[in-house]
């Protein structure tokens, strides 16, 4: 339903670089841009909702054209059904929670959405507060609520949780799943927490120098393989202790620490700091109701 | 980590689990469940090369070659190296299809007599087996 086909020629962090990208998106997607910083993903989101003109290629969304630049056409951002939310909050400072949001309203919607919104965002109790009185967290919230107030069909996220805390993260990743299914909406996230990208996403695209180096599902994408295991997460190596014949590798997990026994042969190659995956079959854990 | 590869000969699905039973070569057969089916994993097609993965810990060893037990996954080789600890031991098996390690305590290798140079099968439950196609 959307095809991006962009060229442009940006700065790079080791000098000129083109970005170049050849991407259908299917409606309802949540699509993560994943890359090292410079690799063109912001320069992406810019030229998708209107922000950045690119040299030469189209954008067409359900087969409307946003950008053709051969035939000069490049729609203005408010003309495309886009909501953007960066890492920066970017809420009006004078105005409260409500009137941020009231200011948004598309003309054709009613505050009724407003309304509804806050009540899936968890809001509606900070509706007369100024932005300057919240949290990092509940700004974001705020931030991603007057998004969706513009009733977008896209909703794009740069590195939206990114100075946030690990808790308040997972809360908020929580919200814009439910978010994204509620609405119907497609997302395209820039994100490096490669946690949340397996949490939120069904498609990764990784890009380095503008070029699309990889893209798959987040299993395909960073584990390089399909693995039956069922039972599997991402994870940190914290600590790897000799014990007998065998090796016990303490893991991060979130922020739970666990434990997995290991040969040698496997951990030759790991170190302190690692990312490792951390894979059982679904057979072996056991469940139980916490009271 | 105990990798053998083979090669996927029949897969049985019933709702969302799968049976699948993977040839090696010399001919020999090991059948794993796992909860995924053709249409949700590419990778299970008959006569796809697949690497069979289970850990050390999940093998069993017997001395004897077919005993009436349960377990149907059955290598047969010949010990290389008994590596002892106070509680568990490392047993290194050189069978026709590949080394394979196991995990046990070190007071079931004193009843054994495990030791190089000995017969010994390794036995792997069907559910302990894991499919990956690197």
């Amino acid at each position: 339903m959307m095809q991006i086909r962009i060229q442009k020629n940006l700065e790079g962090p080791s000098g000129p670089m083109l970005l170049d990208l050849d991407l259908n998106i299917e409606k309802g997607q949540f699509l993560t841009l994943y890359g090292p910083s410079g690799a063109g993903k912001t320069s992406t989101l810019q030229m998708i909702s209107g922000l950045m003109r690119p040299d030469h290629g189209t954008i067409y969304f359900d087969g409307q054209p946003w950008v053709d630049i051969s035939k000069n056409i490049h729609i203005k951002p408010q003309l495309r059904k886009v909501g953007y939310v960066f890492q920066d909050y970017a809420l009006f400072p004078n105005m409260t929670v409500k009137q941020n949001l009231v200011f948004a309203l598309s003309k054709n919607s009613s505050s009724k959405s407003i309304m509804d919104i806050m009540d899936i965002m968890e809001i509606g109790n900070l509706q007369s507060r100024k932005p300057d009185t919240l949290s990092g967290g509940q700004r974001q919230r705020v931030a991603i609520a007057r998004a969706l107030v513009q009733q977008p069909q896209l909703l794009l996220l740069d590195e939206p949780f990114a100075a946030l805390d690990l808790k308040i993260r997972l809360r908020l990743q929580d919200y814009l799943g439910e978010v994204h299914r509620t609405y119907g909406l497609t997302t395209i996230l820039i994100s490096h927490d490669i946690g949340e990208i397996h949490k939120l996403s069904n498609r990764v695209v990784s890009l380095e120098q503008g070029k699309i180096a990889k893209q798959g599902t987040p299993s395909e994408v960073f584990v390089g393989h399909n693995l039956s295991g069922k039972f599997k997460f991402k994870g940190e190596v914290l600590h790897i202790e000799k014990n007998e014949v065998v090796y016990i590798v303490s893991v991060l997990i979130h922020n739970e620490v666990v434990k997995v026994i290991a040969q040698g042969s496997e951990i030759e190659n790991l170190e302190i700091g690692d990312a490792v995956m951390v894979a059982s079959k679904a057979f072996n854990p056991i469940i139980y109701k916490i009271q | 980590m105990n990798r053998l590869r083979g090669t996927i000969s029949n897969i049985e699905v019933n709702g969302n689990l799968s049976l699948v039973t993977v040839h090696l070569q010399p001919p020999l057969t090991l059948k794993t469940i796992v909860v995924e089916t053709p249409k949700t994993a590419a990778y299970l097609q008959i006569e796809n090369e697949i690497d069979l993965l289970f850990k050390e810990t999940e093998v069993v060893l017997g001395t004897a070659e077919s005993p009436n037990i349960s377990l149907q996954n059955r290598i047969s080789g010949t010990i290389r190296e008994v590596e002892q600890g106070q509680l568990l031991s490392k047993v290194l098996l050189e069978t026709k299809w590949g080394g394979i390690s196991s995990i046990i305590s070190s007071n079931a290798v004193r009843q054994l007599g495990l030791s190089k140079g000995m017969n010994a099968t390794a036995f792997i439950k069907l559910n302990e087996i894991m499919l990956s196609n690197t």
